[in-house]
């Protein structure tokens, strides 16, 4: 069921001692927050970590949250840092597909999209494995800005750069994603004929 | 970096000016590589709105909660207490020690007698000088040898915890 108080109005229910309005508010944001925590973790159980270490952190600051910006922007700056703090401790391996040997892979393809190619899998399963092999911060800014309702002003805000800067990071992680969306694609096809 | 790609991104986002906005249009109808590329892109932006939101687990909530109360149970004193309780404490005794001044102030003989130096004398009913006395002989030797030994004891004790705590933290 839709709750139908906005979240400036849980929130003053929340610091007015009302913990199930923050229950509400955690339904609402949990699968964004979650899945921007897949984008760090690539494993369900770290990312309901992080997720649910981002909602006990945010319940604990919420008095200080000035209402400046939206909330799911002040979330997600949340699940941003928590996030990087939870790599840092990791020490997760991640290649970078700057690297020239990634590239040689992509050099040669046609840039076209086909849009038609191995029907027998769902197009959403072969965006989310190549979102999946993407960079943290790359396939953090396309989920935000895809599925996050946020502005290029509010991913700045969320990841501490200027907005022009994210504009030139979004350009670059479509492309990547584009090339890795493809690969896959054709190496699909290749496996089936 | 592809310039006609950026210029389409743009395009397709809204986050241009009026003007670029115009002239970009213009190039897609009338420029066949323009026109391709955008088509290209529009749809890879469909794509990408398609992307799927992962979903935790059915406890999430409950967990989150859960988590937040247990939390909350286990937070020490000193960040629990309201300030205002302890504000509210901190006036009763400013108050009470102010009476008392006041009350001891009025009761003072301010007499200056044949020396020079000022002859300050409190009444001091005698039932509570008889108490004073009395108070003053727990203080007698040993006893106080044993408060201050015990009072060594403890401080020794939270010193020890205060450098194991450094020394774990320090690790």
């Amino acid at each position: 069921m839709q709750n139908k108080f906005t979240d400036t109005e849980l929130i003053e229910q929340t610091l007015a001692g009302n913990q199930s309005a923050y229950a509400d508010l955690v339904k609402r944001h949990q699968r964004f927050v979650f899945t921007l925590a897949m984008r760090f973790a690539k494993g369900r159980e770290d990312a309901e970590e992080i997720a649910q270490d981002c909602f006990i952190k945010a319940y604990k600051s919420l008095s200080s949250f000035q209402q400046q910006s939206k909330f799911s922007t002040w979330l997600y700056s949340i699940v941003y840092t928590t996030s990087m703090t939870f790599l840092r401790k990791k020490r997760v391996d991640t290649t970078s597909i700057d690297d020239e040997a990634t590239f040689i892979q992509i050099e040669g393809r046609a840039s076209g999209f086909d849009e038609h190619s191995a029907d027998n899998r769902s197009r959403s399963f072969y965006l989310n494995q190549a979102i999946g092999q993407l960079l943290p911060d790359d396939a953090t800014i396309i989920t935000m800005f895809y599925k996050g309702e946020q502005s290029l002003e509010e991913i700045a805000q969320v990841l501490g750069i200027e907005a022009n800067t994210v504009k030139v990071k979004l350009f670059r992680a479509r492309q990547r994603l584009k090339e890795r969306l493809e690969r896959n694609l054709k190496h699909e096809v290749n496996e089936l004929i | 970096m592809n310039s006609i790609e950026e210029k389409l991104w743009n395009y397709i986002d809204g986050s241009c000016t009026l003007q670029e906005r115009q002239a970009i249009a213009m190039l897609i109808e009338q420029d066949e590589v323009y026109r391709k590329k955008y088509d290209e892109l529009l749809t890879l932006n469909q794509e990408f709105s398609t992307m799927e939101v992962d979903e935790p687990s059915m406890a999430f909530t409950y967990n989150v909660m859960e988590a937040i109360r247990t939390e909350k149970a286990m937070q020490p004193l000193k960040s629990a207490i309201n300030k205002r309780i302890i504000l509210s404490i901190a006036a009763f005794f400013i108050l009470t020690i102010s009476v008392l001044v006041v009350m001891i102030l009025s009761k003072v003989n301010w007499h200056w007698g044949n020396s020079s130096a000022l002859d300050v004398t409190v009444p001091v009913p005698t039932q509570i000088a008889a108490n004073v006395t009395h108070v003053n002989s727990f203080f007698s030797g040993p006893l106080l040898k044993g408060f201050l030994f015990f009072d060594i004891v403890i401080g020794l004790f939270l010193l020890d915890n205060y450098f194991r705590k450094k020394h774990l933290y320090g690790r």
